[in-house]
């Protein structure tokens, strides 16, 4: 028993250094892949009514109810219509899953903690959901903190 | 953590679990045999075992203070498994020490199960338990002679037998009050310099009865001085209200009820308490054996039949964990679903397949009954909470000084686990309201003419597929116009004073910020009031009507659904949407060919007639934001809706069919954006894949009202 928990925490620690690229636009924003679930294709989605305009509705994964989010509307830019590219990057936040739609998933890379610095404070909608900023392959990446990104949609949960 | 040792983690939920219900069970037997007046001898068998497992598993766990009180109660119980008929001497305090215990261990039980747990100090009721057992003991050598004495009808009484005691007869000053305390003020005195102090009657200080008797009697003190006689008898005299007193002399008779015990009939019991005199507790004591020796040779048969069932369904009998039930019964819902995914196959919709159909009905078959054995195996009897109630009762009206009985009836009824837990908050409200406020002081009632012992009934029934649940009392019943009264007072009556029905007085009492009762009590009146018990019944898609009468009592109906996990829904599209609506709610579906009997109010509400009577419509596309919300009624579909919260006319666009779906709540994501009171009460997945969302009527018609 005690070895499992010591492999968890391996597998843990190593997948703390990956994130998974994602692109909106031209820009990339990276998730760390421990809270990371699966990608999935854009499913119907089941509008629910009273709910602000970014939160799309609810997915049937497999029998499970997961509401999804469209990043871009979050970020408060424009909708975009969805193509073949778009997908949903289904995160485990506190044990709950939620959806992100994002316009197209790229790579995971390996970050080293060196590389991560503090975002700037721009004053933007975005820059609240920033975890850290990092430079990977001259490509700019804006790392997203899944718990400040959802902390608005879930501040009943407690985070 | 640091609860248990590392390690024993596993095993604390076992502790737990298996104590609780021990628990249960003890109080149980308790209850049932405070009621007899008796513990027969598998109750003390029982109750033996259960302390006595609670003590080993508890010392397992190093939880010290749970394991020595639940030693303390093994040792009176010990005592009288062997000696039964010593339990006369001290059955109330016994009972109220275990009843104490009980709710000592699960309190412990309820930190441990939190995580954090501190271990509190149960020395006091170890000592008090520790006290009955020397009394109980301190008998053990005037075993013998008592029997003896008790076959020639005369002795001393039983706490005289030891050498070196003396006995006070004492009598207090005429109309002084309260003697049964006063006489216990004195025994807390005489403790202090005497080794044993015993007096008859006994248990004075918790029944409030004996007063009578001492006042007519006087109250016999047995003690055992500690130095000498004198210092005692100081004590006595600087006693207030004492009138007189005297020493008893030794071999003087102290006629008391205890001894009359000993005796096997009725007859024999008056024949003795006539010959002894003792005419004033002659009624009481003669009602208590009757009821004893009833007890005890009535139902022994019955019993034992039913002991001899209860250990056979032991053995077939297996606690699961509740997750595991409710994975299972998820699993199930989703081979529901993709059973009719594969039935209704786009793929092989034109296709002649004989065989296959032949093998799908086989499945759907059993796929039916599947689906049964797991809604029954998350189906448990209403016995427990009610067993609750019956504890809340007995330990308030003993607190309260009401003499209350609580009646239960049909307490096999059998509901949903998630209901079963989701009713017991607010029954218990409902019942402590109804001891608490509604029955009057014994006294009250012996002026209105009712019986001095008010009655709280439990009733709950099968009606199709719900459950009535009845909570009435007989006691003061509402007065409406006081009800009204108050409402107008905290601002929240929506119509005129004289158009309220009495029946619409009533439910005011569970609208918010209602509470009739001002002074706040150890029982009721946490400024949790009706309005809190109206959101816990909601919850579950259930509803409470009320009916009162003045000074004849109250009835709370409860209806709620058998099982929450899946309803019986019509479909109904909206848009692009898909809604489902509970059958249970809808009166009726039809369509419009003309417009001629729709309304307008000149606020633009509209509302239909229908055979004489006027409803409201509520557009569904304008309530959820979906689609046209100036379709002409012409174009869609109405749904006439029957709710708790009244009736009303759902318009959306079309009829997609009857379907059974299981509901699943809404992600915790949306649990702030108040789906629940937009009339949403859950999701479901349908037999595409695709997801309709749940309409809950009562609250959609209650939030558009306004």
């Amino acid at each position: 028993m005690n070895e499992n928990v010591t492999m968890n925490t391996d597998v843990i620690e190593e997948l703390s250094n990956r994130y998974l690229l994602f692109r909106i636009d031209e820009a990339y924003y990276g998730l760390s892949l421990t809270s990371v679930r699966e990608i999935i294709q854009v499913p119907k989605i089941t509008d629910i009514p009273g709910t602000p305009e970014y939160v799309k509705g609810i997915i049937n994964l497999r029998g499970g109810v997961v509401p999804v989010i469209d990043v871009r509307l979050k970020f408060a830019m424009p909708e975009r219509e969805y193509d073949s590219q778009t997908c949903i990057v289904v995160l485990d936040v506190h044990d709950t899953s939620v959806g992100l739609i994002v316009d197209r998933v790229s790579e995971v890379v390996t970050v080293e903690q060196s590389q991560l610095v503090a975002p700037p404070d721009m004053g933007d909608v975005v820059s609240n959901y920033l975890d850290s900023v990092s430079e990977i392959d001259d490509k700019i990446v804006l790392n997203i903190d899944c718990v400040k990104f959802l902390e608005q949609d879930v501040n009943s949960l407690q985070l | 953590m640091g609860i248990v040792e590392p390690g024993m983690e596993a095993m604390l939920d076992v502790f737990v679990h298996e104590t609780d219900t021990m628990l249960e069970e003890l109080d149980e037997v308790l209850i049932d045999s405070e009621k007899a007046r008796n513990i027969d001898d598998d109750n003390i068998n029982t109750i033996f075992r259960i302390t006595h497992t609670i003590k080993g598993s508890a010392a397992m766990m190093n939880f010290e203070g749970m394991s020595n009180l639940a030693h303390s109660i093994e040792d009176v119980f010990y005592i009288l498994r062997e000696s039964p008929e010593k339990l006369k001497i001290v059955f109330d305090t016994i009972f109220d020490l275990v009843f104490q215990s009980s709710d000592f261990l699960k309190d412990e039980l309820n930190q441990i199960r939190t995580g954090v747990y501190e271990p509190s100090d149960p020395s006091e009721l170890i000592e008090k338990i520790h006290g009955q057992v020397a009394v109980l003991k301190g008998e053990a050598p005037a075993e013998a002679p008592v029997e003896e004495a008790a076959q020639v009808e005369s002795s001393a009484a039983p706490v005289e037998a030891d050498e070196d005691s003396e006995t006070l007869h004492i009598f207090f000053d005429d109309g002084c009050q309260m003697e049964n305390i006063r006489g216990f003020m004195i025994v807390t005195q005489l403790e202090k310099v005497c080794d044993s102090v015993k007096t008859v009657p006994a248990n004075i200080e918790n029944d409030p009865e004996t007063a009578a008797e001492i006042e007519k009697k006087g109250l016999f003190i047995t003690i055992k001085p500690a130095d000498a006689l004198q210092e005692a008898i100081e004590t006595v005299e600087s006693a207030l209200s004492v009138k007189s007193y005297e020493v008893v002399a030794k071999g003087e008779e102290v006629k008391a009820p205890e001894k009359a015990e000993k005796t096997e009939t009725p007859e024999q019991i008056e024949a003795e308490l006539k010959a002894a005199g003792i005419e004033e507790i002659k009624t009481e004591a003669l009602a208590k054996e009757v009821a004893a020796v009833k007890a005890a040779a009535a139902p022994q048969p019955k019993q034992n039949a039913k002991t001899g069932a209860k250990e056979n369904a032991k053995q077939s009998l297996l606690s699961v964990n509740q997750a595991k039930l409710d994975k299972l019964m998820d699993l199930v819902g989703e081979i529901v679903t993709t059973e009719s995914m594969v039935a209704r196959n786009p793929d092989i919709q034109d296709l002649k397949l004989d065989n296959f159909t032949k093998s799908l009905r086989e499945l759907d078959k059993l796929t039916d009954e599947l689906q049964d054995i797991v809604m029954s195996i998350r189906m448990v009897p209403l016995q427990g909470t009610f067993h609750k109630m019956s504890r809340i009762v007995r330990d308030m009206s003993k607190k309260l000084d009401k003499k209350v009985e609580l009646v239960t009836i049909g307490e096999d009824t059998e509901v949903d686990k998630t209901i079963n837990d989701a009713i017991v908050d607010p029954l218990m409200h409902m019942v402590r309201n109804a001891v608490d406020h509604a029955i009057e002081s014994p006294e009250r009632r012996r002026e209105l003419g009712k019986p001095e012992m008010g009655t709280v009934t439990l009733h709950a029934r099968n009606a199709g597929g719900e459950i009535l649940i009845d909570i009435s009392d007989d006691g003061s019943g509402l007065d409406p116009q006081k009800l009204i009264a108050k409402a107008k007072e905290k601002g929240i009556l929506t119509k005129p004073e004289s158009e309220y029905t009495d029946k619409e007085a009533f439910q005011l009492i569970m609208a918010a910020g209602f509470s009739t009762n001002t002074t706040v009590t150890e029982f009721s009146g946490r400024g949790v009031g009706m309005d809190v018990v109206r959101k816990n019944i909601e919850q579950i898609n259930g509803s409470i009507s009320i009916n009162s009468v003045k000074d004849q009592g109250t009835t709370f109906t409860i209806k709620i659904p058998l099982t929450i996990a899946i309803v019986d829904g019509m479909n109904i599209g909206l848009g692009n949407n898909v809604f489902t609506l509970p059958i249970t709610s809808i009166k009726q579906l039809f369509r419009l060919t003309d417009e001629s009997s729709i309304v307008k109010n000149t606020n633009g509400a509209e509302m239909i007639m229908i055979r004489g009577e006027c409803y409201p419509i509520y557009r569904l596309h304008k309530v959820f934001g979906i689609g046209d919300s100036e379709k002409p009624f012409t174009e869609g579909l109405l749904i006439h809706v029957e709710s708790g919260n009244g009736n009303a006319c759902f318009f959306a666009d079309e009829l997609l069919g009857e379907y059974q779906v299981v509901v699943k709540p809404f992600p915790v994501l949306f649990n702030h954006y108040g789906l629940k009171k937009m009339g949403l009460s859950g999701c479901s997945i349908l037999g595409d894949g695709s997801i309709s969302l749940i309409i809950d009527a009562a609250t959609l018609i209650a939030n558009n009202k306004k």
